[in-house]
């Protein structure tokens, strides 16, 4: 997205949240695709967007930046009304998705002239230093080896990406949204890209939006998690809030009835129960050492505690029951 | 230096303070070393900058590191920083985990007590005051 050329009729409101969606709904048909849709994402740090596809992600997004209606509720992003964005708050806004689609006949060096041109002249960015930050240029196009004498169309996969991503964080986003951009990446890619978001420049209290269903990448990079299911927010903290409550147990296979037969209501709280090799592996929410007795009371024996990792955490979560 | 793991069952902030932690402990970090700054060990783990910071705050509530303004992050010279009260409680509480996890392990008691001392020993925590250098083998 390119900042069009706007005098600053629309300052930036730094004191408003990044993201504001109130009580947002979607109709497609007979179907919600967004329903009692909360969000409130304050300014600054790295956002981790975690859920199943279809879950209403990207509906979000194209309501949050005016491209679709809600069928109720309201949405605000960097203070601005969706609906009414103005065009200059638009340009404040970069998006970054899987498709890296630049264009194939350019050259680096003349799409890096043709954005820093844009950026600079538009002086659209309410207030806020230069518009074009050369620095981040030159450490993502380092990072990612990038020749300015290349055409885009000859580039890997993974230097596209690099390419997208410093184009965007050389405009200095006032909300950076990346929405799954390291899928079908490689190691050594997806090595550069978490280095380049994590470091490359100043970030200046710019507001990032991670999607992603690379539970490693969420690790490493986020400050906060927001769980996505069903057309609405159902987490929203920390992520080592999010883990700490989420437990898992232990038991040999053979002391319960087969793992269908273990229903929530007999387990308040049970999220996923797996066989493996002999043992019946369960992870429970916000249950603390009474699940174990509670297990043993069902018959289970040989009851542990295990310790799990933060992506089966998250992917136990997705993969509960519903209620 | 440090090594991380994603998807262990400890917060990469967890792995960063035990790992710094043990590394002093031992003397393989002395006092006086230099610590890379939270940016610098950030990149190389490739880990957001608030994650190391947030283990740096904790090591320097523990009284291992320090932060001189404008030159760095230190190893301290060995001393404690906490109040009795708040070592005594932060013993208790990491005793709690620890018998805890291995409760439901089955071993006899001497075997983990056993266990657990050559750990520490590893860490060079000794039984310092009954123990003369003839009672270790």
């Amino acid at each position: 997205m390119i900042g069009s050329k706007q005098s600053d009729d629309a300052p930036a409101r730094l004191d408003q949240p990044a993201i504001e969606a109130r009580g947002l709904s979607k109709r497609f048909g007979p179907k919600l695709a967004l329903h009692g849709f909360d969000l409130e994402i304050e300014r600054g740090g790295i956002h981790a967007v975690v859920g199943a596809n279809g879950a209403g992600k990207s509906t979000f997004f194209r309501i949050l930046l005016g491209f679709q209606t809600a069928t109720a509720g309201t949405s605000r992003v960097l203070g601005y009304r969706s609906e009414a964005l103005p065009p200059a708050v638009r340009g404040r806004i970069q998006l970054v998705t899987e498709e890296h689609a630049l264009p194939g006949w350019m050259r680096i060096g003349a799409l890096e002239a043709m954005h820093r041109d844009l950026a600079t002249r538009s002086r659209s960015n309410g207030g806020r230093e230069a518009a074009w930050s050369e620095r981040a240029w030159r450490e993502v196009a380092g990072l990612f080896r990038l020749p300015s004498s290349q055409r885009v169309r000859d580039l890997s996969r993974g230097e596209r990406a690099g390419l997208n991503l410093a184009l965007a964080l050389a405009q200095r986003p006032e909300l950076l949204i990346l929405d799954e951009p390291t899928l079908g990446l490689d190691v050594v890619a997806r090595q550069a890209f978490l280095e380049a978001l994590l470091f490359a420049g100043e970030h200046d209290g710019s507001t990032i939006l991670y999607c992603s269903h690379q539970m490693d990448e969420v690790e490493r990079v986020a400050d906060a998690l927001i769980i996505l299911e069903d057309g609405r927010v159902t987490e929203h903290g920390t992520p080592e809030s999010f883990w700490r409550r989420i437990a898992g147990w232990s038991i040999d296979a053979a002391s319960l009835p087969p793992a269908g037969a273990l229903l929530p209501e007999a387990l308040p709280g049970l999220l996923q129960t797996r066989a493996i090799d002999g043992r019946l592996q369960l992870t429970a929410i916000d249950r603390d050492d009474d699940f174990g007795a509670c297990l043993e009371s069902l018959g289970a024996v040989d009851v542990q505690r295990v310790p799990i990792g933060f992506d089966r955490a998250v992917n136990a979560y997705l993969d509960r029951p519903a209620a | 230096m440090l090594q991380i793991t994603t998807g262990d069952a400890r917060p990469i902030f967890r792995q960063i303070v035990d790992g710094l932690r043990a590394r002093i402990l031992t003397g393989e970090l002395p006092p006086g070393h230099k610590l890379p700054s939270v940016r610098a060990l950030a990149i190389e783990l490739t880990v957001n900058p608030n994650t190391v910071a947030k283990a740096y705050t904790e090591l320097t509530d523990e009284g291992l590191i320090e932060t001189r303004s404008r030159v760095g992050v230190f190893v301290c010279e060995p001393r404690q920083r906490l109040s009795d009260a708040e070592r005594q409680r932060r013993l208790d509480e990491a005793l709690q985990r620890f018998v805890h996890d291995v409760a439901s392990l089955g071993y006899d008691a001497e075997v983990v007590l056993e266990r657990t001392e050559h750990a520490l020993e590893r860490l060079g925590l000794e039984r310092g005051a009954e123990a003369t250098s003839e009672d270790i083998p």
